[in-house]
């Protein structure tokens, strides 16, 4: 198929972004509408050193709907994927049977191609499927012409956190009442600039194993754990205030506390699975009692860690003390000597550790326990990088 | 009819053992510190003394003229509180019975100082709880000397450590939480006893210690301080668990058994999770072997055995004697021991057994060599009992311990 048929091709990239959950998701009260069993808050991270992109191309001579992820073609028929393209068409549809017409909308009924890349690899176990449902939901909307308040909806029922991609900043995911799901939505609680100190460190962790996956991993939860309930209904309504409440007053040590015991007690959740689930390794359990430590020495939270179903740590930190805790972690988990950098991402001053400090912390160091890191922080928008859209005649 | 040991009306002396028990509903938080209350109640299993046991030997005499005390034969400090709450209460029994007439043993002796004397078959750096069964022992021996009945034995042995009163019973013992506010209705009961389930087999895998861990009492009041969980767990899981591990129990149901036990040994480690900071008794072994657990229950599409664990890496596996040598070959296959002179398998002889390579393929798991140290193998026993032998007194006749105990 000629890729530069002006008659018949339109094509939109976008980028969006991943975030990352302060507030866990876990565990569906629906698993067709992806409906939660309760609310969740998430940190939007920036893309300059994380981010999905991907780009539609939609003509009347596709002959099938293709998809390329990460250079490889894959299985079109995944019935995530399939639920979103449907619902896509969907809304489309009803758009272009309303009247409204502001895209190329005839083309909602050709066929697609898709191809999306990530800038981080999927080895590092970061969470790619809500960058990456979030921007197909998102790149798909702009081809077709479809209101962004729809696109929570879309994005969720290809996987669940994708919808909290969709905005910028600090995004809470409400779980809603309706058994349809349709007020089951993201929505942004502040902006990135709110609070613009917030600085996130993603901690690469050697793999040695592979987890088990979310989506199993959530339904064995619901189906067995005997806490999780009671997490769901009293517990997180609660946190999920608080953590609001900690956010607008910028309150740091309220926010990184409340944030490692929400961890916790997601990877306690998995504990009372049965059969059990471990996402946290040894190195995880050493950067956590690390970050105890660090915060005990100081006598103050400065620093909190979050882990989702796999080893990798994010970090919160703000801006003054990001320098000594990477150091501190160079020192505690020195890396292996080669060519690779070990912090990537913002560049991070370089900083000198007391020995008051490294002697309070008393812990073995682990030498190449982490692989590298990440520096980041918070991104407000979701950039719509090209937009290619060729008119048949 | 216990006879103290009388030494020219100046000395008696009663050595007696007491067991090791194994909770299976997870006792972990209390509502009292001071009288050792728990937030909810708990179940388990006495191990046979043969292979674990506690021994103590407590002399009294008027010429002592301080309490004393040895642990494992080093002398340790008698002030601590859990020492004196034992002392304080076993004395306060028995002047009671004195006062009220009943004498059957040698109560003039209860205003006279002891020397105290107790030793582990087991060595503490296998992290195995001693305190439960030291202070079952302890109790129970004291209570020999000074003639306390054996009902009100529980709550004393409770203030010295909670669980130590679940060693005072052989078999299946459950530690009622209690309503009472003063404690007096926190005590623990026999389920069924020892005989009652003799297929029954326990193993004792005890791992490479790296770290030390958060003890249990600092443990336990950190979770009730800081998890949210735990409440519920106490008020509404707990309650209807101990329901169904008595009845599992008492049908000899196995399987049903065995998930209950790894279930609250799970939700036990999930609730240390939970705290704040986090409690990680679990290591990457301990990881590894709840694995093979489940792998090995899966392969046969049952559930043939079960771990539990308490606040440290050792595993306890519960089994039925047919499953015995293949599970022991299959932990020997993914745990290769050191190749030394150590035997890796102590306690009750286990037979050899051949494992099929589909087994082995099926499992799927690296070994992970010298992961486990050695294993304990045993079997429900009975709750403490007198030591009848004069030779076996850990203490001489000058109330000091015997050569042979200090230089262990």
């Amino acid at each position: 198929m000629p890729e530069n048929d002006k008659q018949s091709l339109s094509m939109v990239t976008c980028t969006a972004p991943v975030n990352i959950a302060v507030i866990k998701y876990w565990g569906k009260r629906d698993e067709d509408l992806i409906l939660p069993i309760n609310s969740s808050l998430s940190v939007t991270l920036h893309q300059d050193q994380l981010k999905t992109t991907t780009t539609v191309a939609c003509s009347r001579n596709f002959q099938q709907d293709r998809i390329w992820l990460n250079g490889k073609e894959e299985d079109i028929s995944n019935p995530r994927l399939q639920s979103c393209l449907q619902e896509i068409r969907r809304f489309s549809r009803k758009r272009r049977n309303t009247g409204d017409s502001t895209s190329d909308v005839s083309g909602v009924s050709h066929k697609v191609h898709i191809c999306s890349v990530n800038n981080f690899p999927t080895a590092a176990g970061l969470a790619s499927s809500a960058s990456g449902y979030a921007c197909l939901v998102y790149t798909l909307s702009q081809l077709f012409g479809v209101e962004s308040e729809q696109l929570s909806a879309v994005a969720r029922q290809g996987s669940g956190s994708a919808c909290r991609s969709l905005y910028g900043g600090f995004v809470q995911w409400k779980l809603g009442e309706q058994l349809d799901g349709k007020d089951s939505l993201a929505e942004q609680v502040e902006s990135e600039s709110y609070w613009p100190e917030l600085r996130v460190l993603t901690l690469v962790v050697s793999a040695e194993q592979k987890s088990v996956g979310s989506t199993s991993g959530m339904h064995a939860s619901v189906e067995t754990s005997q806490l999780l309930k009671y997490r769901a209904d009293v517990v997180v309504p609660s946190r999920m205030e608080e953590m609001i409440r900690v956010i607008r007053e910028r309150d740091f040590p309220a926010f990184g506390e409340l944030t490692m015991k929400d961890s916790n007690q997601f990877h306690a959740i998995c504990l009372d699975t049965y059969p059990p689930i471990f996402y946290l390794n040894n190195t995880s359990h050493r950067i956590i009692s690390l970050v105890h430590r660090y915060n005990q020495y100081y006598g103050e939270t400065r620093v909190a860690y979050t882990f989702d179903a796999g080893p990798n740590a994010v970090i919160y930190t703000l801006q003054d003390h990001l320098s000594e805790f990477v150091q501190v972690v160079r020192h505690f988990f020195p890396p292996e000597v080669s060519g690779e950098e070990f912090v990537k991402g913002l560049p991070v001053c370089s900083a000198d550790l007391s020995e008051e400090l490294k002697r309070d912390i008393n812990m073995e160091p682990t030498p190449k326990g982490i692989r590298y890191i990440i520096s980041t922080k918070e991104q407000d928008i979701i950039v719509v990088v090209i937009n290619y859209n060729i008119m048949p005649l």
